[in-house]
């Protein structure tokens, strides 16, 4: 079956005349050999951790390795779940995720429709390079900014203090504003980087439907509505598929660096959880069994996504 | 030549250069701030005048850098950890794509659904955590360079873009009896080096910023990458931050405050300084991923 179909598409393969698969291997040797390194790498550092994940349902310990370990079932799952901590970080992770999702990811399609109306190519470029610079800037160095910045005795408190009398206040150690922080600060470092895929989408706009609207008398936002945002709409969707099967894992190193002793209540989520009680206290099963609740989780709704976009008829991504 | 603009769309175009331009503004303050920061004097800092311009402008932060030399020799890490880590990715990034962009290939659409897979599942942190550990890695650059080896986001970049060159150009070389070997190298590679620009920019910036894998895997204080030393020195002034200070520790926070502000200049200034240049290409790099298909 495959070996016709190669054949039909590639007709020049035939000229070198094989039907077998060894011949076909032959042929081809060097392309295996630049395979192979990517191939052992799939399989130990990719689908090895997969199989690892059994010691989800196992009582995992270093002496006895993951084959002599006991098989629990969903011990550690029940154990999880019994948790008291487990329903606030899953409030948190998927509160700041919708959160994200809400304001994060229209803000990239919205800046990238108002940059392509940009006539001028200097002014245009000269934007689009300033707004990608966060997102070659560490979380480390970011949140360091961001804490100086938001601090007792940083420029927001002090500011607010100057100019409307408020007593200074620590932004980043109160729990409200720590959340605005965190969404804001996720836009600021990821918004100019996302806009590069849509302005590719929006630069594929065939200029006659613009042309057409026009003549139709169509005003600036009535294109953007009835133009832009129908013929992007398939790009939009592959990135909200996409964005979905994160929905249960928040970065860990945005929410790491940003953290404080006094915000913990609102920002600790999954990936911070795996790190201290999964690295930091070695229950390594426990939190195993969280990674796959949240590997199955996020499985789900990538498919998920995917068949109601397909039924919706934008097409999904397979 | 063209239609005459109306009034409305005048309005607009003025309010949208205002608007991305408040926008370009409120991206880089930060930065600014951190900038001034950087070369004020401890007592500005302290009485909170520091704002978008130095106070009392001196260098005494970077000189204490550069004197107790913990930072440099951490970023001399970095660069060895950068080097080597995006030529070992650049070898196997670029071959392995490039045999997958060959459709005659048997296997290779299977292989390939096997690494799209694992960017939508993977096997968590404690199971990769196992992994490493059991390959006798920890506290070797090993660690980060086997487990980064590839990236799949940037293997498919690179694949769609050898999927765009002419196969007119292999069949010509294949009539003069070159093997793909010689085909790669002669051939392929020297009309691709823009995307692979783009793709060593990508993997330089990340093995620049990384920092979970330096944090878990690196212990000894000599080998420590950048951006762990970096949160270190962060972490330890942020943690006085937050709560009131008697005189003498505020005073050494302070102190830090200009210090911590100068080594995130000096970290960020190598990754800046290439990225304008390298623009016009990554740019064009993520769009050929882009394409769907």
């Amino acid at each position: 079956m495959r070996k016709k179909h190669t054949a039909k598409n590639e007709p020049h393969i035939k000229a070198i005349g094989s039907d077998s698969v060894a011949k076909c291997i032959r042929r081809d040797i060097w392309l295996y050999v630049f395979l192979a390194p990517a191939i052992i790498y799939l399989i130990v550092f990719k689908y090895a951790p997969m199989l690892g994940m059994v010691i989800g349902f196992k009582d995992y310990s270093i002496g006895k390795g993951i084959l002599g370990s006991e098989w629990v079932g969903f011990d550690n799952f029940i154990r999880l779940f019994k948790t008291p901590n487990f329903f606030t970080i899953l409030r948190n992770t998927i509160g700041l995720n919708v959160l994200n999702l809400v304001f994060g990811f229209p803000a990239p399609i919205i800046l990238s429709i108002l940059i392509n109306e940009v006539n001028c190519k200097a002014y245009k470029r000269t934007v689009q390079t300033i707004l990608y610079v966060p997102h070659f800037v560490s979380w480390v160095i970011l949140g360091g900014i961001i804490i100086q910045l938001t601090s007792i005795n940083g420029p927001i408190s002090v500011g607010l203090s100057k100019l409307f009398g408020m007593a200074p206040k620590s932004f980043i150690s109160d729990p409200a504003s720590w959340i605005v922080i965190y969404i804001i600060s996720g836009i600021w470092q990821s918004v100019g980087w996302g806009t590069i895929i849509y302005l590719a989408a929006i630069t594929n706009v065939d200029s006659q439907l613009y042309e057409a609207a026009r003549i139709d008398g169509a005003n600036k936002f009535q294109q953007i509505i009835n133009v832009t945002l129908p013929c992007i709409s398939s790009t939009v969707v592959t990135m909200l598929i996409l964005r979905m099967g994160s929905m249960l894992s928040v970065g860990f190193e945005q929410i790491y660096m940003l953290q404080n002793s006094a915000v913990f209540d609102v920002s600790d989520v999954i990936s911070t959880y795996e790190y201290r009680v999964g690295l930091e206290q070695r229950q390594y099963s426990l939190t195993t069994a969280l990674g796959f609740f949240k590997g199955v989780v996020g499985l789900i709704l990538v498919f998920g996504t995917n068949t109601i976009a397909k039924k919706l008829g934008e097409g999904g991504l397979w | 030549m063209q239609k005459r603009i109306s009034r409305g769309e005048a309005v607009f175009n003025v309010v949208n250069y205002i608007f991305l331009a408040f926008c370009v503004i409120i991206t880089l303050l930060p930065f600014v701030t951190i900038i001034a920061k950087s070369f004020s004097d401890t007592v500005a800092i302290e009485s909170g005048k520091v704002f978008l311009w130095p106070v009392d402008f001196n260098t005494k932060a970077y000189k204490n850098l550069i004197a107790d030399g913990q930072l440099l020799r951490s970023m001399k890490n970095t660069v060895i950890i950068t080097v080597v880590g995006t030529v070992l990715n650049m070898i196997f990034t670029t071959t392995a794509a490039y045999a997958l962009s060959k459709k005659r290939l048997l296997g290779g659409k299977f292989i390939m659904k096997m690494m799209t897979f694992t960017m939508i599942f993977s096997g968590g942190t404690i199971p990769h955590f196992i992994v490493v550990k059991s390959l006798g890695l920890m506290n070797t650059y090993g660690a980060l360079w086997l487990p980064g080896l590839i990236t799949v986001y940037n293997l498919i970049v690179m694949k769609s873009f050898f999927e765009q060159l002419p196969e007119s150009l292999e069949e010509a070389a294949r009539i003069d009896g070159a093997n793909d070997l010689l085909i790669f190298f002669k051939i392929v590679l020297p009309l691709s080096l823009a995307t692979i620009a783009t793709i060593t920019l990508f993997y330089a910036v990340s093995w620049w910023n990384e920092y979970f894998n330096g944090m878990i895997y690196i212990s000894s204080s000599s080998k420590m990458p950048l951006q762990v030393k970096l949160r270190q020195m962060i972490a330890t002034v942020g943690q006085v931050n937050l709560t009131e200070t008697d005189g003498e520790t505020m005073d050494k926070k302070l102190a830090k405050d200009a210090v911590q502000a100068a080594a995130m200049v000096i970290s960020t200034i190598p990754m800046l300084c290439i990225y304008p240049f390298l623009q016009k290409y990554f740019v064009k790099g993520v769009m050929v991923g882009a394409v769907k298909g």
